[in-house]
Parts: structure tokens; C-alpha cells; sequence
């Protein structure tokens, strides 16, 4: 009979459970999709260009248990806080508390088999669709990349079967703990003041010193290795989560006690709002930041990974492109870029010697690298000292560095020795053997013309294969295109891993915020009906929601900014470009921001009259 | 000498869309209430009488028929409009209270006025006068939910007042409250009614709270049916009021 009874009072709250079913199933599915990465070994090991990749995915599992173990609690929380009113009334009624524990029970385990069943199969779908869409978008092969990876189903459901077990008893515990007035007037609940001083100087201390040393840890990776990767995983989520708890209650104390501005319009009614549930909100918000950081930092990694394919290129040579006697099909190519300086030198190579021409060295001048050193590539200089009279090998040479450098990497590849001398005109003319030309391109952005210098290369092997010559291509397209090859299927997993914590993000803030809209709807009504505007009551929502996506977003890409140190001993500058994924971040982040109002403000105003 | 605060002309409230049966809720309503009046509405449950509240307070709109409320016709008004209208003319009790359980006693009754951006001194003066009237100067920092409902019901009329509205409504104020927190709050309103002149319009099916009015219209079926007003003391207008109920077969819904 309760059991009928327990099963028609589901029904009648379907919405609500709907919101938790949907917040459970996400976090199954993306921890599957994580999982799915962490134990194949086999794809790890082939595409990964960090050996220490397996540590990286112990210390992502790690903390994206821990995230999902915080989550699952709330979540079950919320689930008793659904029933409470419920159960409280049967018991007033004279059922028995160890009955109404034992349906609390099978409730939860109930659900949590749903979700579970649900969340794998969507996870698999998650993996199989993320899968292709990145191997397209990053044009890679993924060989050994298995969507339905049954270890990682088993992980998941044998994880996800402990941490509902726990919650389930954990919900049972505190059902027996209340009382039958406390489950009925569960729904009623006054503003707990904020905790008391020397606690919160203490959590904000014990905070402060938890992140500083995680920071210092990510600062210091490159010396600190293993042990700093461990020490700043455990530290750096322990500050954040310590700072939340301490900080935020008492900031909003802060602004509320500013009376000038609070009396003015909403604002009263926005900061009662957040203040009235940020002790709730507070350890939700640090999970968030952390899966902020998590994410953006995955994707930030993967295309530190793909700006390094760059970073080798540009450091190989200045010049996008040099041709060595261009044909026609070469040529017309050639006219087809638009270059930002485009130089085109005359020699002739007699006994391994190569002739250039003095007065051409003179009037077009080039430019090379100030050092020649991999840090510093994007700083160029234009060479001004006079060419080099004289040749690269016999006493009469003095030496140029700077003209050194850059006739050297103008020599062909069939020229071994690399001596050179520069002569001027008419000596150049007086030698007998052939003038050969050579063309040399920089454009104003490498990327954008892909396309052409593949064809430029193609072009040029078709050269080498028709002269029967044992060289391959080697271009500054080609040293792009093999270090990608190799970093590929790092980017793919950072990429994967940052959509993956994004939509955890994504999910842990909208469960959140879902589960508190039942309430704000009477708050709303009422404030309608005294007689705000439907627009100032929107404007109310913005504000409140940007103050609660504001915090962890921000946290969270501090992290992600000290936290790029991390890839300093495997990436020539983990930092460039670091806007890039940034931008990314903020863009989707404020989607995500903008859908979320408008989803709140459907559900909890009424509509237009 | 006195200006009328509600003027209802053949209003008509009809519920039930093209192929379903029509129900009048309201049925050719008229009556006017000019300043100062303190004006009770009865009926019985489904005669009416809260839908034609709704109807005044702007929350619901007239099918038919012209509303106006101190001077300005409502039924010619956008949704943004009455909100302001709301805000600025109208003060609300309801009978659940309808305090806003994140703001304290003094935030809530504060709200109405913060809303106008009235200057935060002017605010703070008002909010103290009004609760020092009211008997709650000492819960201004407690939230809702740790006072008892009779507090809840003088913030409720606090928050009501604070912006001197041209016109207090009651949704069965006394409705959630024992006889003596009931009696006080009552009390409260005469007090308001005739020491402030402020009009008060309250919907009751509670005899003993409505014979604190001085007039009394009775609704059945959506028609106003009868209109008594007092004239000696209370007692012998709560005996009157018995009498007409019975007579309109009601007496019973008090007890509801």
C-alpha cells in the first residue's frame, strides 16, 4: 500500500524528478566517456606524445570522481528534500519509520539503476558522436578508439553502484535523524547567518595556503615533476573549495550591508535571493570552478599542442615557402599567394660551390631570427651589415652570423657542403656554369594558405621523383604537417576530455539552479502581483545568474592560466596564443549563460498577460 | 467631497472557451466606493467574489464592462502599466501572507518603496514609522519563516501600506490567523481606515471579520445580491450580517 501511495506521489512531482534523472544520467555518460579514455591503454600509448599521459588520466580520473562523489550526494539530497513533506505526512499518519526508510532506500537505488542503464548508453552515443565530430573538425585518423569499451562500462557501473549505495544510506541516515515536524515543514527554512568570524578566517587561511601551494606546484612543474602534479591535483581543488565555502557567504554579507545601494529597485530582492541560497551554493559553485578549469584547461592543452605544430614550423625557417626553380605550374601557384614579401635571388653552383650575386643580397635584404634559438621565433630582424665578401670556407672570409644564417638555410638540399661565396655582378656573369633562381615567400599568416603549400609540395616532390633523386620534401609545411601528425591524438584527447568537463559544468550548474525554481515561482508571483514589471523581474534573474556564473568562471580560469605551466617541459610556450581557448571558453561559457536565463525565467515567470 | 476610489461599470467575467460551456463569474457588476470607505465583499465559495477582487487588483481582466480605479480605467491598460499601477496605487493582503521568505521582516516591507527607487533615507523613516505602527519594530531583522503568523500577517499589511496606496485589498486577510491575532489585525485596519483615511476593500466569508466594515456587499452567482451598511455599533451589525447570510442559505461557508 505505501508502495502504490509512494509511487503515485513520484508521479505527481515527475518534473522534478525529470531534472534529476537528466543531471544523473549527464554525469554517468561524461564519466563513461572519460572512461573510455583512461582504460585504453593501447590508444593512450599510440597517441599520446606525453609519457607521463597515464598519470595525467589517473589524476583526471581522481578528480572527476571526486566532482561526480559531491555531485551525487547533492543530487540525492535533493531527491529526499523532494519526499521529506511526503514522508513526514505518512508518518503523521502513523506509518512506521523503519518502513518509510526502507522506501527511501529502494527509491534511490531505483533511480540511481535508471540513471545508470540510461547514462551508459548515452554515454557511448556521447563517445561515438564526439569521436567523429573531432577527428573530422581536426582532419585525424583515430586507429584503436573504441566508443562501447566494456572495462570502461564496468568501471562506471561498479563506481556509480558504490556511490548510490552510499547515498542511499546516507539519505537513511538523516531521514532517521529528523523528525516528523522537521520532514513536514521541510519546505520552510530561515536564512542561516553566516558562519561565525575565527571559523571563516581559519577556512580562508587553511584556503589561501591550499591554493598557493597548488599554484606554486604549477609554476614550478618543470622541477617539481610527479610530486608537484600530485601535490597541486589535492591542493588546488582543497583551496578552491575552502575559499568558496569562507569567501563568497561573506561577501555577499558585504555588498548586502552597502543599505545606499540596496535600497534601490531589485537589488534588495537579487541579493536576498543569492544570499538566501549561496550556503547551498557555495560548494557547487568550487565544483564548478574546478570543472572550469578542468575543461578549458583540457582544450587549451590540446591546441597549445596543435599551436606547437606552429611554433616548430616558424622556428625552422623565417620564409613560408622557397622553391628552387620554379616551373610553370610552380610559378602560377606562387603568383596565386599573396605574400607580405617575397624575395627572388639568382646562383649558379660551380665544383660545390654556390655563387650569389652581391648587388641582389644588397637590394633585397631579408629577414632572419634575432636568436637563433626555438624561444624567441616570432622575433625577426631585417639584416643590415654589408654581404659577406668572400666565401663560407677559405681564409679571406670574414664571418656575418646573420648572412650565414640565412644563406644557409637557402641552399639546396643537393649542395651537402653549404659553401658559398658572393660576388658581384659581373663576376657572377663571368662563371660558366648554369644561373638557377631561387624564390623565397612569407605571407602574413602561415594557416590560411594550407591548401597551397600542400600543393606546393606535391609540386615539388613530383620535381624530385622526375629527377630521380632520393630527397624528400622537406618544406616548413612539412615540418608543420609531421608534428601534428604526432601531437594529433593528444589534441583529440584534449579536446575530447575539455568537452567532456564542460558538459559535466554545463549539467552540475543547470541541475542546480533547476532544482531551485520550484521555490522562486511563488516568490516571483508574489512580487508580480505587488506590482513589478515582468521586465524588471528578468532583470532581476540576469543579475542574480551572472553573479553565480561569475565566480566559479573566473576562479576557474585563473586556474587554467597558472595551470598552462603544467605543459612547459613538453611544449616549446604553452601560453601562446592562450587567448585562443580562452575566447573559446567565454563564448561558450556565455551561451551557456544566456540559455540558462531565458530557461529559468520561463519557468518561474508567469507568462505574458 | 469625496472623490470615488473604485468605479465598476457592468463588469462581466466570463470563463470557458468557443465549444465549452460558458460560466459567468461576474455578472454585470456595478458599484462604486468612494475614498475613506472601508468595504467588505461575502459570498459564499465559487459566488465570485475573489475573481471580482482579481478584477480590481488588475491581476485578472474584465470581459466586459469599464474598471476604474482612482480615476484611471485599468481595463484600457498594457501588462508593464499595471504593474506600475499596481506598484504605486494598490496595497495586498493575502490570506498565505505572501512574504518573501529571503528577505527579512524589514526588506519586505521595504521592497514596495526600494521598487519606486524612493531615496534610501526616505525609506529606512518610512519603513520605522510604519512598523512602529504596526507593533513590529523589534522583528526587523528576523526572516519570515522564525516569526509566528500573526507577525506574518502585520508585515503582510505593513508591506501593504508603506507606500500609502490609494487602495488597500484583502483576499481574506483574518483567513490563516486565530481569533486574537485576527481580532488585532482587524482592529489594526479600523485603525488605518479611520485615523489615515485610507480605503480598504476586503473579500471575507467570516462574519465577524466583515462586521469591522462599514458597508457590505453580498455576491452570489457572480451578482451583487444584497448591500447592507453600518449604522450602530458593531455587535448589532454582526447580527445583521448573520441574518443575511442565513437568508442567502450561507451561513455555513464561515465555518469553511
Amino acid at each position: 500500500m505505501l508502495i502504490q501511495l509512494a509511487v503515485s506521489g513520484m508521479r505527481s512531482k515527475l518534473k522534478d524528478y525529470i531534472v534529476l534523472l537528466a543531471g544523473l544520467v549527464m554525469s554517468i555518460a561524461i564519466f563513461y566517456m572519460f572512461q573510455t579514455m583512461a582504460w585504453n591503454t593501447g590508444f593512450i600509448k599510440e597517441n599520446a606524445v606525453i609519457n607521463s599521459i597515464r598519470l595525467v588520466y589517473g589524476v583526471g580520473s581522481f578528480l572527476l570522481a571526486l566532482v561526480t562523489f559531491f555531485y551525487i550526494l547533492y543530487a540525492n539530497g535533493f531527491l529526499l528534500s523532494l519526499r521529506q513533506r511526503e514522508f513526514g505526512l505518512y508518518m503523521m499518519l502513523g506509518a512506521r519509520k523503519e518502513k518509510i526508510g526502507r522506501l527511501m532506500l529502494i527509491e534511490t537505488i531505483v533511480v540511481g539503476v535508471c540513471s545508470l542503464v540510461i547514462g551508459t548508453v548515452l554515454g557511448v552515443l556521447l563517445s561515438v558522436v564526439v569521436g567523429h565530430l573531432m577527428s573530422n573538425i581536426l582532419e585525424i585518423e583515430l586507429s584503436g578508439y573504441y566508443p562501447l569499451y566494456w572495462p570502461a562500462v564496468l568501471f562506471t557501473c561498479l563506481f556509480f553502484g558504490v556511490l548510490f549505495l552510499i547515498s542511499a544510506v546516507w539519505n537513511r541516515l538523516r531521514l532517521a535523524r529528523r523528525q516528523v515536524l522537521q520532514l513536514l515543514n521541510g519546505n520552510m527554512q530561515a536564512d542561516r547567518p553566516a558562519r561565525g568570524g575565527a571559523a571563516r578566517v581559519l577556512m580562508t587561511i587553511a584556503g589561501c595556503i591550499s591554493l598557493g601551494i597548488g599554484y606554486f606546484c604549477l609554476v614550478f612543474m618543470e622541477q617539481l615533476r610527479e610530486l608537484g602534479l600530485l601535490t597541486a591535483t589535492v591542493m588546488t581543488p582543497l583551496g578552491t573549495y575552502l575559499l568558496f565555502m569562507a569567501l563568497l557567504p561573506a561577501l555577499l554579507d558585504r555588498l548586502k550591508k552597502n543599505e545606499k545601494r540596496m535600497l534601490r529597485g531589485m537589488k534588495s530582492f537579487t541579493f536576498g535571493q543569492l544570499s538566501f541560497r549561496i550556503h547551498g551554493l557555495t560548494k557547487m559553485l568550487a565544483t564548478v570552478a574546478m570543472l572550469i578549469a578542468l575543461g578549458a584547461g583540457a582544450i587549451a592543452g590540446g591546441l597549445a599542442f596543435m599551436n606547437n605544430a606552429l611554433v616548430a614550423a616558424e622556428s625552422s625557417s623565417v620564409y613560408d615557402t622557397q622553391v628552387h626553380n620554379p616551373n610553370q605550374e610552380q610559378l602560377r601557384l606562387l603568383n596565386s599567394i599573396t605574400f607580405t614579401e617575397r624575395l627572388e635571388y639568382h646562383y649558379k653552383v660551380d665544383h660545390e660551390m654556390l655563387y650569389f650575386v652581391q648587388e641582389e643580397l644588397e637590394s633585397q635584404r631579408p629577414l632572419i631570427k634575432e636568436e637563433y634559438n626555438s624561444k624567441s621565433w616570432n622575433r625577426l630582424i631585417r639584416i643590415q651589415g654589408p654581404p659577406p665578401a668572400g666565401s663560407s670556407w677559405n681564409g679571406d672570409y670574414s664571418p656575418d652570423p646573420q648572412w650565414n644564417q640565412f644563406l644557409l638555410d637557402m641552399t639546396p638540399n643537393d649542395q651537402p657542403y653549404g659553401e658559398y661565396r658572393v660576388v658581384n655582378k659581373q663576376q657572377f656573369e663571368e662563371l660558366a656554369s648554369k644561373e638557377q633562381r631561387i624564390v623565397l615567400g612569407k605571407t602574413a599568416d602561415f594557416l590560411s594558405y594550407k591548401a597551397k603549400w600542400r600543393e606546393l609540395d606535391r609540386l615539388e616532390q613530383e620535381k624530385l621523383d622526375a629527377a630521380q633523386s632520393n630527397w624528400t620534401v622537406y618544406s616548413k609545411f612539412s615540418i608543420y604537417e609531421n608534428y601534428l601528425g604526432i601531437a594529433s591524438g593528444t589534441v583529440f584527447m584534449g579536446f575530447f576530455l575539455g568537452i567532456a568537463f564542460l558538459t559535466m559544468m554545463a549539467s552540475c550548474l543547470m541541475f542546480k539552479i533547476l532544482t531551485g525554481a520550484a521555490k522562486d515561482i511563488q516568490r516571483y508571483q508574489m512580487l508580480r502581483k505587488i506590482g513589478v514589471r515582468r521586465e524588471r523581474l528578468a532583470g532581476s534573474i540576469r543579475h542574480e545568474l551572472l553573479l553565480v556564473f561569475l565566480f566559479p568562471g573566473l576562479a576557474g580560469l585563473s586556474h587554467v592560466l597558472v595551470g598552462m605551466n603544467l605543459f612547459s617541459f613538453i611544449l616549446v610556450e604553452p601560453y601562446y596564443r592562450i587567448w585562443v581557448p580562452v575566447a573559446i571558453f567565454t563564448m561558450i561559457y556565455s551561451v551557456y549563460y544566456l540559455i540558462t536565463v531565458n530557461l529559468y525565467q520561463r519557468i518561474v515567470l508567469p507568462g505574458k498577460e | 467631497m469625496t472623490k470615488p476610489v473604485i468605479d465598476i461599470r457592468q463588469v462581466s467575467k466570463l470563463y470557458g472557451g468557443k465549444h465549452e460551456n460558458k460560466v459567468y463569474a461576474l455578472n454585470n457588476v456595478s458599484f462604486t466606493m468612494v475614498e475613506g470607505e472601508f468595504i467588505g465583499i461575502m459570498g459564499a465559495s465559487g459566488s465570485g467574489k475573489t475573481t471580482l477582487l482579481n478584477v480590481i487588483s488588475t491581476l485578472d481582466q474584465a470581459t466586459e464592462g469599464t474598471v476604474m480605479i482612482a480615476g484611471t480605467d485599468i481595463t484600457r491598460m498594457k501588462s508593464g502599466q499595471l504593474s506600475d499601477f499596481r506598484a504605486k496605487q494598490l496595497g495586498f493582503i493575502f490570506q498565505d501572507f505572501n512574504l518573501l521568505d529571503n528577505l527579512t521582516v524589514h526588506d519586505n516591507i521595504a521592497l514596495p518603496l526600494s521598487l519606486q527607487d524612493v531615496p534610501a533615507a526616505e525609506i529606512k523613516q518610512k519603513v520605522k514609522h510604519v512598523m512602529e505602527n504596526l507593533g513590529i519594530a523589534e522583528l526587523a531583522d528576523k526572516y519570515p519563516a522564525t516569526i509566528s503568523g500573526g507577525q506574518r500577517q502585520r508585515t503582510a499589511a505593513a508591506r501593504a501600506i508603506v507606500h500609502e496606496p490609494a487602495l488597500l485589498l484583502g483576499d481574506e486577510p483574518t483567513g490563516a490567523l486565530d481569533s486574537k491575532n485576527a481580532t488585532s489585525l482587524l482592529e489594526t485596519m479600523k485603525k488605518l481606515n479611520e485615523e489615515q483615511n485610507i480605503s480598504i476593500l476586503m473579500v471575507t466569508h467570516d462574519a465577524m471579520s466583515a462586521s469591522y466594515c462599514r458597508r457590505i456587499l453580498f455576491i452570489q452567482d457572480g451578482r451583487l445580491v444584497k448591500e447592507i451598511v453600518r449604522l450602530g455599533p458593531r455587535e448589532s451589525f454582526y447580527q445583521e450580517i448573520l441574518g443575511v447570510l442565513s437568508e442567502y442559505g450561507s451561513a455555513r461557508s464561515s465555518g469553511e
